[in-house]
């Protein structure tokens, strides 16, 4: 069955965390949300399996592809 | 009415609360939104075993024998006496009475009770993220007479100006009396109150509520784990594991 959205305009938000200040930030999944509140809550709901210390979200759309999985395959 | 009577309406609301959130964990409109319901259910259950186990601190325990027996016994709102029905009425409890509740949590932190200022701090945290996702989807929109019944039962639930919460801040066992605790609500929520009413004569101070009524048989016999007990196997036992 498709999934509804009922949301008319949604962004994607990756979603980066680390369980210590010595680790660095790295990525556990993603998130869709209408504005940013919603996105930090759905992010918290979702991915609030391990103790984090810091969670932390980027817009998809504010992510600049050096280059991609096509790209390194051919190097 | 006591601190600890208050402590453990906060901590009957969050309860009922939560068990309402658990039951829109399928129902939500997003699938996120489904997990959220689920992850702040299971917040508000905590939530409430946390308040509870502050009131042998707090004095004489205020939860007599009428809990197993009397559902109006429970300490909370109307809004949480039933299922709800619609999308509009968990976004309107989202917003507006777990907000209300949070807000008095933020009294009783700022207070002067030492083991509320420090057991109930971590909460307001996890709090941070239900007013998140209430304050959000409010801005979605809501069926106004359900909000405008949200807000009054807030109303209703900070008590009257010369109640039992304005003393205890006299005492300064709260940091706020009603008048505040509704300023920092509107406040919170970015938003003014629609005109609400209250008939006073009509307050239950232990229930902090106008309206009559309890909750609903089925949830009643959820909290007292008897509902549970319909799936056990026969006999009433479990079996032991290998």
């Amino acid at each position: 069955m498709p999934f509804a959205r009922v949301h008319q305009s949604v962004a994607e938000y990756e979603v980066f965390a680390r369980k210590s200040r010595s680790e660095p930030l790295h990525q556990v999944g993603s998130v869709v949300a209408p504005d940013q509140s919603l996105a930090m809550a759905y992010a918290r709901a979702t991915y609030d399996e391990e103790r984090w210390v810091e969670m932390v979200l980027v817009p998809k759309e504010a992510l600049i592809s050096v280059w991609g999985p096509a790209e390194a395959d051919q190097s | 009415m006591s601190l600890a009577t208050l402590v453990l309406a906060i901590a009957d609301c969050k309860q009922l609360l939560g068990m309402r959130y658990a039951e829109w964990s399928i129902r939500a409109p997003t699938l996120e939104a489904d997990i959220a319901a689920a992850a702040m259910g299971l917040d508000d259950l905590g939530h409430s075993r946390v308040l509870l186990g502050t009131l042998e601190s707090l004095g004489p325990d205020p939860r007599g024998p009428d809990r197993e027996q009397d559902p109006a016994a429970f300490l909370n709102v109307a809004f949480l006496d039933r299922p709800w029905q619609s999308w509009s009425e968990f976004v309107a409890a989202n917003a507006v009475l777990d907000t209300a509740f949070t807000t008095m949590i933020e009294a009783c932190v700022e207070g002067e009770v030492e083991v509320l200022q420090s057991r109930l701090r971590k909460m307001l945290m996890e709090e941070r993220f239900h007013f998140l996702h209430g304050r959000s989807w409010l801005r979605e929109g809501v069926e106004p007479g359900t909000l405008s019944r949200a807000w009054q039962e807030a109303l209703e639930w900070f008590g009257p100006p010369d109640g039992e919460v304005a003393a205890l801040h006299e005492a300064g066992a709260l940091s706020m009396g009603p008048g505040q605790l509704w300023a920092r609500l509107e406040t919170k929520l970015g938003m003014s109150a629609p005109s609400v009413a209250v008939d006073w004569e009509a307050f239950d101070p232990l229930r902090r509520r106008t309206r009559p009524g309890a909750i609903d048989a089925s949830t009643f016999e959820m909290i007292r784990g008897l509902e549970e007990r319909r799936y056990m196997p026969a006999g009433g036992s479990r079996k032991k594991a290998g």
